[in-house]
C-alpha cells in the first residue's frame, strides 16, 4: 500500500510539472485540451479520439496536453449535453462523437439537451462501410439482390444509430430484406453472419478489410457495394478511395433503374450517410470558440495528414481516412444535419412506421 | 507454438515490459481494493500511458492490470463485507462471515490462492482453446446463447435459500431492475421516467456497492465494535492454504465455469462468480455453513472471476469481439495500434498473444503475492472500531459509485439500493438471486428476440438447444428427488434442512421491515405491470413474465408478513446470514445509520465531494468515533488528502455542489 501511494505520489507530481510549463505565444501553449467522448473506452469514437490525441499533441502550436474524457450515457446524450453545460468557449474542451449523438438531436429527442447547430465543426475523419453478402444467398452482384435464392436477412444494432443510412439504402434500391434489429454490436452481427444466422451485412472499412476480406477469399462473403463519398458538391456520386473495385450505392442504383437516384429518399440517403460515414467522428468546439483556437486546429490538421507516421498508421487504424479541417467540412455538416423538411418528414415516417420507433 | 510461446518468453523478459506490468498490476490492485471501482477504470486509467508504448510493453501493462482486478477486490469483500467489484459479492457473504469469526486471515489466504489458480487455468484454458475456439464459437447461435442465459438463471435457482418465495421473489426484482433502459429488440426505453439518468440502465456497481455494501456498513455501524468478534486473527494463512488444496477440484470447475462464462458473450465474471457459487452450494452434501462463512463459498467464485477475466479475451482475441466491458478496452487500444484481432492475430500476432498470455499468468502471480504481502496489515483493520474505518469506506464507496456515469444519480441509485438492499437482508430475502436476475435480465432478452427473429421456432428441435437443456433439466430433478427426500426426513425430525443451513434460533425476520419490504416490492412490481402494458409488443414480453408473476407472489409474501409470521425455522433467512445473535430490534438502529449516509451523499449533492466528505468524516469521527475534536480533524485531513492523490492518479471526477455551480 504504502508503495502505491508512493507511485500515485509521483504521478501527481510529474502531472503538475507537465502543466505548470511551457512557452506563451500560440494559442495553446501549456494548455490542456480535454477531449470529451460520449461513450464508453473501447468504441469507434474513443478509439478514433485516443488515436488522433497524441498527433494533436505533436502538431498543435504550442503542443499542448491532449487528455480524453469518457462521459458515456443515455446513448450518447448524457455526455453531450454535458459537454454543451460545462465546455466554455475557449476551445480547451472539445468533444468527439459519431452520428448516434446527431440524430437524436436532429429528431428533437427531448433529452438531447444540446445544440449541434451551434456548436463549431474543429475536425472530422471519415468511415467507409462495405455491404457484403453471404454466397448462399445467390447474390454476384448487386442487381442480384432483387432476386436472391433465399430471403436476404440483415442484423442491426438499432434503427436510430449507425445502422440507419443502411436501412434507408434498403429502400432507396427497394430491396427484399428482412431487417433484424437487437444485436449488441457490429462484431457479433459479423459472427452471425459467419454462422449463417444473418447473410447480408455492412462493416466499416478497418474491419472489412481486416476481418471480412479473409472471409471473401475463402468464398465465405461477396462484396457488394460501398456508402459512397461525397464530391465537393457535397454529393455523395464518388467511390470510395479504400475500396475503388466496389461501386457505390449511387452505381447501383443507376445500374438497378437506370436512372440517377433523386427525391425524398436519395437525399434522406444522401443525409444520413454523409453524417455517419463521411463525418462519422467529428470533433466539436462549443459556439463562440475564438477563431485563433480554431485556427491552430485546422492547422493542426494540414500537419497531421502530412505525417508519415499518421499516415502510416492511419492506414490500419481508419482505413486511410485523411483528417479534415472543420473549415472545409462545416457546411458540408451542417447541410447534412438540417435536412428539408420532407426529407425530414420521410425518415421519420420511416423509422415510426416500419421500426416502431416513437417520437 | 511452442516455439512462438517461448520466443515471446525471451521478448517478454524485458526490464522496461516487465517494469510496466507490474505497474499495470499495481493499478489492477488499487482500483480492485477500492470498492466500487473496477477493471475499466483500472484500464482506462494506464490508456494515457500505454499509447506512448509499443504494442506488446502495452499489452503487457493492460494485461497486468485487468489480470489482478479480481484478486484485490477480495480484501474489502472479506474484511468489511463490501465487495471490491461486483464479481466479489459472493465472497462478500462468506468470506466476510469468517472475518467476523476472527477469520479473515484464513478467508483472505484462500481467496488469493484461488483467484490466482483461477486466473492460471483460466489463461492455460485461454492458450489451450486457440486452436478450437472458432469452431466452437462458430457452433454458438442466438438460440444456444439464449438457452446458456437460461442455464444460468437455472442455476442461480441454488442460490434461493431456505424461503423458494422470497428467493424467487428477489430474482424477479432483479430481472425487474436489469430491464431499466434501452429494450433490446425495439426502440423503447423502459421504467426511465424520463430521467436522462436511467437511460442506459442502471449500473450493476452501483447496484451491488449498495444492495451489499451500503447495507452491510449500516448493520456493522449499528452494532458498534470492532468487525472481528474474536481476538485472534483465527485459522491464519495457512488454513486458509489448506482449504484451497484441499478442493482442488471445486478450484478446477470454478474456473471451468469461468472461461465458459468469459467465452459466452453477455455472460462475465460477476455471472461466472454466482453461478460457481451456486454450484458449489449444489453440489456440496453439507450445505449448513453456506451464508455463513464456509471456505467453498470463496474458493468457487473467486477461481471463477478470474479465469472469466482470461475467458474474456478469447473472443476478444479470435473475433474482435470483446468479453466485457474491460476487454473492450483492450480491443480499443489494439485497434489504435492498428491492430485488428481475429483469425489473423493468431497467424500474423502469435508474438502478441503469447505475450498476453505470459503477462496473464505473470500478472496473477504478483498480484496474489502482493496482495499477501498487504492483507495482514489490513486485517488488523478489522480489530479497530469500525466507526474508524467506516467513514472513509462510505467516502470511497460514494467516489466509487460516482465513475460509473458521473452523475448525481449515480449517489442516490446508491442510497436507494443501499436501502434496499438492507431492506431485503433484514426480512430474510436473499439478495443473491436479486444480483443474478439483473446480470443476465437483458441479455437473456436480447439473444431470445434474436433467436425467435432470427430462427422462428425451429430452434426448439436445434442439438446444442437440446443439450443445454438436459444441463438445465438435471439439477433441477436431481434438486427434486433430494428435496422429497430432505421432506421426508424433515417430516419426521420435524425441521426442513434442505438447500440452506439451520438458522440461528429466535432471530426472526423484524416484522416491520418484512412488511415494508413487501410494500416496496408490490409498488416496484405494480409500476413494472402498470409501464410494461404500454410497452410495445417486443418490449414488455419480459417486463411482463417478471412482473405479473411477481405482482401475485408478493401479495403472498405481504400476507405472509403481515400474520407475523413465527421466526420458526421454516421462514429463516436465506443463503445470507443475520449473524447469529442479532436481535430483533437492530434494525432500528440500522435505520438511523442510513439517515447518516443520506445525509453525507444530500451535503454532496449540495457543497460537493471534499468539503461533505470532510465535515462528515470529521463529525462522525468525533461523535461515533469518540475521538477528540483535534484527532478527528487530523483523521479527515489525512483521509481527504489521500483521496485527492488517489483521485489525480486515477483520473477520477469529483462530484461538484449544486450550491457550488
Amino acid at each position: 500500500m504504502r508503495r502505491l501511494v508512493t507511485v500515485l505520489g509521483l504521478v501527481f507530481a510529474v502531472a503538475l510539472a507537465v502543466q505548470t510549463g511551457g512557452a506563451q505565444a500560440p494559442y495553446y501553449a501549456g494548455k490542456t485540451i480535454e477531449i470529451v467522448v460520449p461513450f464508453a473506452p473501447g468504441g469507434a469514437a474513443d478509439v478514433g479520439a485516443r488515436f488522433v490525441a497524441p498527433f494533436l499533441e505533436k502538431h498543435v502550436a504550442g503542443n499542448p496536453r491532449v487528455t480524453v474524457r469518457n462521459v458515456p450515457g443515455g446513448g450518447s446524450m448524457l455526455g453531450a449535453s454535458f459537454f454543451a453545460a460545462n465546455a466554455k468557449p475557449d476551445g480547451l474542451m472539445l468533444m468527439c462523437t459519431t452520428s448516434s449523438t446527431v440524430f437524436p438531436w436532429m429528431f428533437g429527442h427531448p433529452s438531447a439537451r444540446y445544440d449541434l447547430g451551434k456548436m463549431r465543426v474543429a475536425m472530422t475523419m471519415a468511415f467507409g462501410p462495405v455491404v457484403y453478402v453471404s454466397p448462399r444467398t445467390g447474390v454476384r452482384k448487386p442487381q442480384d439482390l432483387l432476386r436472391p435464392a433465399e430471403p436476404l436477412v440483415y442484423g442491426g444494432i438499432a434503427a436510430t444509430g449507425s445502422d440507419l443510412p443502411v436501412l434507408i439504402a434498403f429502400e432507396l434500391l427497394r430491396l427484399p430484406v428482412k431487417v433484424v434489429l437487437g444485436f449488441e454490436g457490429r462484431g457479433p452481427i459479423r459472427l452471425a453472419f459467419e454462422r449463417g444466422e444473418t447473410n447480408l451485412d455492412f462493416q466499416f472499412t478497418p474491419v472489412y478489410l481486416t476481418q471480412v476480406v479473409p472471409l471473401v477469399r475463402e468464398g465465405k462473403a461477396i462484396p457488394l457495394f460501398t456508402g459512397g463519398v461525397p464530391n465537393e458538391r457535397g454529393e455523395l456520386v464518388l467511390r470510395d478511395p479504400v475500396v475503388p473495385d466496389l461501386p457505390s450505392v449511387f452505381e447501383v442504383y443507376r445500374e438497378m433503374y437506370n436512372s440517377r437516384p433523386a427525391g425524398p429518399r436519395w437525399r434522406a440517403y444522401e443525409a444520413a450517410a454523409a453524417l455517419t460515414f463521411s463525418y462519422g467522428l467529428t470533433w466539436w468546439a462549443p459556439e463562440g470558440t475564438p477563431e485563433a483556437a480554431l485556427r491552430a486546429l485546422y492547422e493542426a490538421v494540414d500537419r497531421i495528414v502530412a505525417d508519415p507516421e499518421f499516415r502510416e498508421r492511419a492506414k490500419t487504424v481508419t482505413g486511410g481516412y485523411p483528417l479534415r479541417r472543420g473549415d472545409q467540412v462545416e457546411s458540408g455538416v451542417r447541410k447534412a444535419m438540417r435536412p428539408t423538411l420532407d426529407v425530414k418528414k420521410w425518415i421519420v415516417d420511416l423509422l415510426r412506421e416500419k421500426y416502431n420507433v416513437r417520437f | 507454438m511452442v516455439d512462438a510461446a517461448l520466443a515471446a518468453l525471451t521478448a517478454f523478459l524485458d526490464p522496461l515490459r516487465l517494469g510496466l506490468l507490474a505497474v499495470g498490476v499495481l493499478a489492477g490492485l488499487a482500483v480492485g481494493i477500492l470498492p466500487g471501482l473496477g477493471g475499466i477504470v483500472a484500464v482506462s486509467v494506464l490508456l494515457p500511458l500505454i499509447f506512448r508504448l509499443d504494442a506488446a510493453t502495452a499489452l503487457a501493462t493492460l494485461t497486468g492490470a485487468l489480470a489482478v482486478v479480481y484478486t484485490a477486490d477480495v480484501i474489502t469483500s472479506v474484511l468489511v463485507g463490501t465487495p471490491g467489484s461486483p464479481a466479489a459479492a459472493p465472497t462478500a457473504i462468506e468470506g466476510h462471515a469468517l472475518a467476523r469469526q476472527g477469520q479473515a486471515a484464513r478467508a483472505l489466504a484462500a481467496a488469493f490462492l484461488s483467484s490466482m489458480a483461477g486466473g492460471f487455468l483460466g489463461v492455460v484454458g485461454l492458450t489451450l482453446s486457440i486452436p478450437v475456439a472458432r469452431p466452437l464459437v462458430m457452433l454458438l447461435g442466438s438460440p444456444e446463447l439464449f438457452m446458456f442465459t437460461a442455464l444460468g438463471v437455472v442455476y442461480g435457482g441454488s442460490l434461493l435459500g431456505r424461503s423458494p418465495l422470497r428467493g424467487v421473489l428477489s430474482g424477479l426484482l432483479g430481472v425487474l431492475l436489469g430491464l431499466v433502459g434501452p429494450a433490446p429488440a425495439a426502440a423503447e426505453f423502459r421504467y426511465t421516467f424520463g430521467q436522462l439518468y436511467l437511460m442506459d440502465g442502471l449500473s450493476l456497481v452501483v447496484l451491488a456497492l449498495g444492495a451489499f455494501g451500503v447495507a452491510e456498513v449500516a448493520g456493522l455501524l449499528a452494532r458498534g465494535g470492532s468487525i472481528a468478534r474474536q481476538a485472534s486473527l483465527g485459522g491464519g494463512w495457512r488454513e486458509g492454504v489448506r482449504d484451497v488444496l484441499r478442493h482442488p477440484w471445486l478450484v478446477l470447475r470454478g474456473s471451468v465455469i469461468g472461461v465458459w462464462a468469459g467465452i459466452l458473450p453477455a455472460i462475465g465474471a460477476t455471472a461466472a462468480s454466482w453461478i460457481a457459487y451456486g454450484h458449489a452450494v449444489a453440489t456440496s452434501r453439507d450445505r449448513e455453513r453456506f451464508g455463513r462463512g464456509d471456505v467453498r463459498g470463496i474458493i468457487a467464485p473467486e477461481s471463477a472471476n478470474n479465469a472469466a477475466t482470461a475467458g474474456d479475451l478469447i473472443p476478444t482475441l479470435l473475433f474482435s469481439v470483446p468479453g466485457g466491458p474491460a476487454a473492450a478496452v483492450i480491443l480499443g487500444a489494439l485497434y489504435a495500434y492498428g491492430i485488428y484481432p481475429g483469425p489473423r492475430l493468431v497467424q500474423e500476432h502469435l508474438d502478441l498473444v503469447y505475450v498476453i498470455v505470459w503477462s496473464f499468468a505473470l500478472a496473477n502471480i504478483l498480484g496474489a503475492a502482493l496482495s499477501f504481502l498487504v492483507s495482514p496489515a489490513i486485517a488488523r483493520l478489522t480489530h479497530i472500531p469500525f466507526a474508524w474505518v467506516a467513514p472513509p469506506l462510505l467516502v470511497t464507496m460514494a467516489l466509487g459509485a460516482y465513475q460509473s456515469t458521473r452523475h448525481f444519480g449515480d449517489l442516490l441509485a446508491l442510497f436507494l439500493l443501499g436501502l434496499l438492499g438492507w431492506t431485503m437482508k433484514r426480512s430474510g430475502w436473499p439478495r443473491a438471486p436479486l444480483l443474478i436476475g439483473f446480470v443476465l435480465a437483458k441479455p437473456m432478452e436480447r439473444y431470445f428476440w434474436l433467436t425467435v427473429n432470427l430462427h422462428g421456432w425451429r430452434w426448439l428441435g436445434y442439438p446444442g438447444v437440446l443439450a443445454i437443456g438436459a444441463l438445465m433439466v438435471a439439477p433441477a430433478l436431481l434438486a427434486a428427488v433430494r428435496w422429497r427426500r430432505s421432506t421426508r426426513q424433515s417430516e419426521t425430525r420435524g425441521a426442513p434442512t434442505a438447500g440452506g443451513k439451520e438458522p440461528p434460533p429466535a432471530t426472526g425476520p423484524a416484522q416491520p421491515v418484512a412488511v415494508s419490504m413487501a410494500l416496496v416490492a408490490l409498488l416496484l412490481f405494480g409500476i413494472g405491470v402498470a409501464q410494461g402494458v404500454r410497452f410495445q409488443y417486443d418490449a414488455r414480453l419480459l417486463p411482463l413474465l417478471a412482473a405479473i408473476p411477481g405482482l401475485l407472489l408478493t401479495t403472498l409474501q405481504l400476507a405472509r408478513a403481515l400474520r407475523s409470521e413465527p421466526a420458526g425455522p421454516a421462514e429463516e433467512e436465506g443463503v445470507e446470514d443475520a449473524g447469529p445473535g442479532e436481535d430483533r430490534g437492530v434494525w432500528r438502529e440500522e435505520l438511523r445509520q442510513f439517515a447518516v449516509v443520506g445525509a453525507y451523499l444530500l451535503c454532496v449533492w449540495l457543497v460537493g465531494f471534499h468539503a461533505a466528505s470532510f465535515a462528515f468524516m470529521a463529525a462522525f469521527l468525533w461523535r461515533r468515533g469518540h475521538l477528540r475534536p483535534p484527532g478527528a480533524l487530523a483523521y479527515a485531513t489525512a483521509a481527504l488528502a489521500c483521496f485527492q492523490l488517489l483521485g489525480v492518479g486515477l483520473q477520477l471526477r469529483w462530484p461538484t455542489g449544486v450550491l457550488l455551480r
